[in-house]
């Protein structure tokens, strides 16, 4: 795929600062980077039940293996040993399988997949300076490797620290983070990760049903799990849900309001241009400070 | 036309009989399978499968299938082999912890039901209620496995097809039990956390030898690991109920601690230091359950003889058994006459003899002391 170049790039930006200018002149407050027109009704979801996870990282394997990274032996991926450090999602691979210790059983650990959450309301499409980002039908958060320009904005906008950067790349680096299987998925296929898990700890399905699910598993497992879905409100909700038997802060999930990401971003960044207020108000403080000054200056010179 | 209508009609009958034949033996209310209230054959709205309750069929290891070939997902691009399992040697190790119903956990009415029959082979399917036909065989086996085992490689059950090797074929059983016989500990001592009565004393061939209990009567749900993993198991913390659960089931001592717990080992049970009724002779020679009628719960009993031999009369009860031939005068008398006490030790003669005692006086031939 071909690159943008500077030209390019310059004149979207423009198209894209003048329909802004036009649109936040029109009516301001309506203005909302989250697209809230393909959040389906019917978008899929994957509910990940942490309690059934045996840690065989065999999703890690197929993930590689669907999207042409370098997944070497499946055998491999039975070693234990890479347990020892905590790992996040990377250039080299889009989800990872983290070990946390069981506090009722120390035997059986508790084993958690890590990949991008797919927001409702996805703070990395919102902060996307060039459109790349996109939150799909199916709610999918992907991306177009031809429209980024590797500005890295997702990265610190994303409350998940999920996108990653091929830093290693001194040409053309890219993006990297779980497209959500979107080529699999538009084709009625399932995610490559949850296709291999053998103890279906990943169930793919209507985000909803899913939902419900979860929940009559809190109800008729009250001691398995906690009375949390991770993800049905979080940041607004996101595709992906999570059931553990412990606390999620305790499995390096971030605490986070029910409040969508880029809320907050867009309020502020939007807060600082509202009406042309504050550039004015600079202006007459910088333009007070000259006028005291000048003043002074000419006051002083009488004094001589 | 008529006759066709005549048959069908019939067919139809004959059809809907036969599949209500099953259920004819079932004291099961019909709401506890069926969630309508007018089931039919290609609509039985059956419930999710309930995992407490199994319904039928229940037998010995030795009546189910040696071994069993999983090969549900052949058909499918599969990267594995298919898995050949010992179902005897499962199913034998499943009766020391929950039976047949720790994998067949639901199982309708008529023949065994295969997993295929609830859980779904495709993992794209609509209802999400219960896991897929994959996911359902891998958590039967690595939920256990994963317990005293905490490898789950994949090749410890298939081969990868890739790699060009076939699973290991089962050894055919002897008829004989797989499990090697399991060498039971006589006395374990529990060191508690509490200061006062620190030590709880348990007598395991006790409960097993002298009580008549049998092994699944305590060890319901046990895992594998509790015996191949014991330094892993100590590591799993118990609640002072759950400690409790496996003694007070069968031991109702309310609040009364010191039945166990002492500052000093106990001594083996002793009938006459614990209840204050000495064995002896005959009863030394009975196990608990010919007088403690209920098992596992071998309450109190009232210490008078005729509370249990209160049938016995001159009629029926044959008095060469105690060791002494009652002569002709003596035999004629009620028992009371000469045991005036409420036991049926040996009688005083004062009460009709002045100058007589027992035994240097005998109302009969003696046999043996």
């Amino acid at each position: 795929m071909n690159k943008q170049n500077r030209r390019d790039f310059l004149k979207s930006v423009t198209t894209v600062g003048i329909t802004a200018a036009g649109l936040s002149a029109a009516a301001p407050t309506k203005l909302n980077a989250a697209p809230e027109n393909v959040l389906s009704e019917d978008r899929m979801g994957v509910l990940v039940d942490t309690t059934v996870c045996i840690g065989c990282r065999k999703c890690e394997w197929a993930c590689k293996e669907s999207h042409g990274m370098h997944a070497g032996d499946i055998e491999d991926y039975d070693e234990k040993g890479i347990f020892n450090s905590r790992r996040r999602p990377d250039h080299t691979g889009h989800t990872v399988v983290n070990e946390y210790e069981n506090d009722k059983n120390r035997s059986l650990p508790i084993y958690l997949k890590v990949q991008c959450m797919h927001c409702d309301r996805p703070a990395c499409v919102s902060a996307c300076i060039v459109g790349a980002f996109s939150k799909k039908e199916s709610g999918a958060v992907i991306w177009d490797d031809s429209k980024c320009i590797g500005c890295r904005y997702c990265m610190v906008a994303c409350p998940f620290q999920i996108p990653a950067f091929d830093y290693h790349k001194a040409l053309e680096p890219d993006i990297h983070k779980c497209d959500f299987c979107f080529d699999r998925t538009k084709n009625g296929k399932l995610p490559a990760c949850v296709e291999i898990c053998p103890v279906e700890t990943l169930t793919y399905g209507k985000r909803s049903d899913l939902i419900q699910v979860a929940r009559n598993k809190i109800k008729n497992y009250p001691d398995r799990y906690l009375d949390h879905i991770f993800g049905e409100t979080e940041v607004g909700g996101t595709s992906w849900l999570y059931l553990a038997s412990k606390e999620f802060e305790k499995l390096d999930f971030p605490k986070l309001g029910k409040n969508p990401a880029p809320g907050v971003s867009e309020s502020i960044q939007h807060g600082i241009f509202a009406y042309f207020i504050p550039p004015i108000a600079l202006y007459a403080l910088l333009g007070g400070i000259m006028w005291i000054s000048k003043n002074r200056d000419k006051s002083e010179g009488e004094a001589h | 036309m008529k006759r066709l209508l005549i048959i069908s009609i019939f067919v139809l009958t004959a059809s809907a009989l036969w599949s209500q034949s099953d259920h004819s033996k079932i004291k099961l209310d019909c709401s506890f399978c069926h969630s309508c209230e007018k089931p039919t054959k290609i609509n039985p709205c059956l419930k999710a499968c309930p995992r407490e309750e199994m319904i039928t069929v229940y037998h010995t290891p030795s009546q189910g299938p040696e071994y069993l070939i999983i090969n549900q997902f052949e058909k499918f691009e599969d990267l594995y082999e298919p898995v050949n399992f010992s179902h005897r040697a499962h199913s034998e190790m499943a009766e020391m912890s929950g039976g047949c119903e720790l994998c067949h956990h639901y199982n309708p009415p008529g023949s065994i039901a295969k997993c295929v029959d609830c859980h779904d082979v495709n993992r794209l399917r609509a209802d999400l209620s219960k896991p897929d036909l994959k996911g359902a065989y891998h958590r039967q086996c690595i939920d256990c496995h994963r317990t005293w085992n905490n490898n789950v490689a994949c090749a410890d059950c298939h081969e990868l097809k890739s790699s060009g090797k076939t699973a290991a074929k089962i050894k055919p059983l002897s008829a004989s039990r797989i499990h090697p016989e399991i060498i039971e500990p006589a006395k374990i001592v529990y060191e508690t956390e509490t200061s006062e009565g620190k030590f709880v004393t348990f007598y395991h061939n006790e409960h097993t030898q002298l009580f008549g209990l049998e092994c699944s009567n305590c060890h319901k749900n046990e895992s594998c690991a509790s015996c191949h993993k014991v330094d892993d198991m100590k590591s799993i913390k118990l609640t002072v109920e759950e400690k409790h659960q496996a003694c007070i089931n069968c031991h109702k001592v309310e609040n009364n601690c010191s039945y166990c717990h002492s500052n000093k080992t106990l001594e083996p049970f002793d009938h006459g230091t614990r209840t204050g009724f000495q064995l002896k002779s005959y009863h030394q020679k009975l196990s608990c359950v010919n007088c403690h009628a209920k098992p596992k719960a071998f309450s109190g009993l009232n210490s008078k003889c005729a509370s249990c031999h209160g049938s016995w009369s001159v009629d029926n009860f044959n008095h060469k058994a105690t060791g002494l031939i009652l002569d002709e005068i003596h035999a004629e008398f009620d028992c009371d006459v000469c045991h005036s006490l409420d036991n049926y030790s040996k009688p005083g003669c004062d009460a009709c003899h002045e100058d007589m005692t027992y035994p240097k006086f005998k109302p009969g031939r003696i046999l043996r002391n």
